[in-house]
């Protein structure tokens, strides 16, 4: 008995590692979500705890305030932005899984000659710099009429997003054992139908998180937003307005919106957390 | 005949999404080399250089170069280095392990663009929070400077801005990529060694470190990569002082000119894939050298 409890006893030289561990992860947090809870803090922030006259600026406000959101939601504009955002995201969620997860099935099922080249060229389609693609396809889209249109913006999104599907979709699909399939054929399905009525309901949470992480991608997606509504204030989405803010004051209006661009992401983030992860480790998500 | 048809018949679903990636990508090629081969107000002189001639001349191009460089050199490591240290503080497994990694995802799951604008309100001038921390007006600092610092006037400090920001953004990439790489390692060859009275350092050296080879060599050839084509941050942070990639916006959209434009866009293209070919020749040399010691 006493032995064991000896055993046990942490030795000193491990509580001063331990105790180094412990300092490691708070300062790792503090750093990570002290920012976060900063841009909290300012988004309820009341105008005297901003332009505080050089007196230092409090870590939570004076008199904490939800006016700058009353002000954003009472702003007609703020609705029309947020519409615009909606409205191309959606549709790049539509367009997107209707292109990758047809191709997806393909991959994942059939063992097509040149599928590694295949899966390649999709992952260095994505390597490719946004902003180096962006002059191009702007050029292109305006010889084509696109550009300065929710189409055209959509479809540069398609792109963006198009990758990723098709990545998560192979993903869903291989999870799911073949038999099921011969077995519908079996008893007389043709292959549309078993992908319908067998794979399809199976592979929904896959494709869920496709679709929610390619509203994201479109939702917070910059460049290509900006360079295709260049001059179209009525076009802006989400986060044009939060980039057209930043000559503005006051701060907590800035902050109110980066928080109204945020939450959605943050929350959807933690449904498909377990793809990206695996996304990320496998070089298609960054 | 037979077998190729029921073959198509197999894989067509496969086609619209590779024709769409495919020929987007064919027209971002063929608009890059035509835009930037062409002179400025002068459309049917394709091929010519004097787009790239112009730019070569151009002292904002080697400012932008020169900045970005400066920026994926400084940036790529340090990532490398917050994600070894975040990764490594996760590596054991403890109580609430997985609550304390979904934490340190945050960061991802904040847009660039919000990072960049919360830098922008942290970092502002004269009274941020950080010229206050630093000016000591709070309890928990001593004064380090003597008057507010103007963050985003400077080259250097707003360089570090957006270096700031992107390595804080991007943190959590590189700790799962190492993560798993970290995962890979077989825990029975650490008690062994530990067994046999190999120390921390030892251990780190000679076993952990090559085995981790890999995902260091992937976190390191992705960052290099991002750290090129950096725009948002620059974008919010640096304003005048241009990386290729504000540059590319300033030619594009300040000056209309496309030509020049794409013109930065391919050198950086060029820029990414001589890196990452370096990077890779790097990294199998290391790998060579583990094995030899």
């Amino acid at each position: 008995m006493k032995m064991s409890r000896l055993d046990t006893m942490p030795s000193p030289m491990a509580v001063s590692k331990k105790l180094i561990w412990i300092t490691g992860v708070v300062a790792a947090m503090v750093v990570v979500l002290g920012p976060v809870y900063l841009l909290v803090k300012y988004s309820v922030s009341d105008i005297a705890s901003i332009n505080t006259g050089g007196k230092p600026i409090p870590f939570w406000p004076y008199h904490p305030t939800v006016e700058v959101y009353r002000y954003l939601f009472r702003d007609r504009q703020f609705y029309v932005v947020l519409g615009n955002s909606f409205f191309i995201a959606l549709s790049t969620v539509i367009c997107s899984l209707l292109l990758g997860v047809p191709a997806s099935y393909v991959l994942a099922r059939f063992r097509i000659p040149g599928r590694k080249i295949i899966l390649l060229g999709i992952i260095s389609v994505r390597l490719f710099p946004d902003i180096a693609s962006v002059i191009p396809i702007v050029e292109f889209f305006i010889r084509i009429g696109a550009h300065q249109t929710y189409w055209g913006v959509i479809l540069a999104h398609t792109l963006l997003a198009l990758p990723y599907v098709i990545f998560i979709g192979i993903g869903a699909f291989e999870s799911i054992p073949e038999d099921l399939e011969h077995q519908a054929w079996v008893m007389g399905a043709n292959r549309f139908q078993t992908f319908i009525k067998v794979l399809f309901p199976i592979a929904v949470p896959g494709l869920a998180a496709a679709a929610i992480y390619t509203f994201l991608l479109s939702w917070d997606e910059f460049v290509f937003v900006y360079f295709l509504t260049f001059g179209r204030q009525d076009m802006f989405t989400l986060t044009l307005y939060l980039n057209g803010l930043k000559y503005a004051e006051p701060q907590n209006l800035m902050a109110a919106t980066s928080v109204c661009l945020s939450i959605p992401v943050i929350i959807f983030s933690m449904f498909v957390q377990r793809y990206m992860v695996s996304g990320i480790t496998t070089g298609s998500i960054k | 005949m037979n077998r190729i048809q029921g073959y198509v018949v197999k894989v067509w679903p496969l086609f619209p999404a590779i024709l769409y990636l495919v020929s987007f990508q064919f027209i971002v090629l063929i608009y890059l080399l035509v835009l930037s081969l062409t002179a400025a107000g002068e459309p049917g002189s394709f091929p010519t250089v004097s787009t790239f001639s112009q730019l070569f001349g151009d002292r904002q191009f080697w400012q932008a170069l020169n900045n970005t460089i400066v920026f994926t050199v400084i940036g790529t490591p340090l990532e490398l280095l917050v994600g070894l240290f975040t990764a490594l503080l996760l590596y054991r497994s403890f109580f609430g392990r997985n609550l304390i990694r979904s934490m340190f995802l945050i960061p991802l799951a904040i847009p660039a663009l919000v990072t960049a604008m919360l830098i922008y309100i942290l970092f502002d001038y004269p009274g941020g929070h950080v010229n206050h921390l630093l000016l000591g007006n709070y309890p928990i600092l001593p004064r380090l400077i003597n008057a507010p610092v103007s963050w985003r006037a400077s080259q250097f400090t707003a360089m570090m801005l957006s270096l700031i920001g992107k390595v804080w953004r991007d943190m959590p990439i590189s700790m799962l990529i190492l993560l798993t790489g970290f995962n890979t390692i077989d825990s029975e060859i650490l008690d062994a060694a530990k067994t046999m009275g190999a120390t921390l350092r030892h251990r780190l050296f000679t076993i952990i470190l090559p085995l981790i080879i890999p995902s260091i060599s992937i976190v390191l050839l992705l960052r290099s990569v991002e750290m090129w084509k950096e725009f948002i941050f620059p974008f919010v942070l640096a304003g005048r002082f241009r990386f290729l990639g504000t540059l590319i916006d300033y030619y594009y959209n300040d000056i209309g000119n496309p030509h020049s434009a794409a013109a930065v866009a391919l050198v950086m293209v060029v820029c990414i894939i001589t890196t990452s070919m370096v990077l890779s020749k790097v990294v199998s040399l290391m790998k060579k050298v583990m094995l030899a010691v």
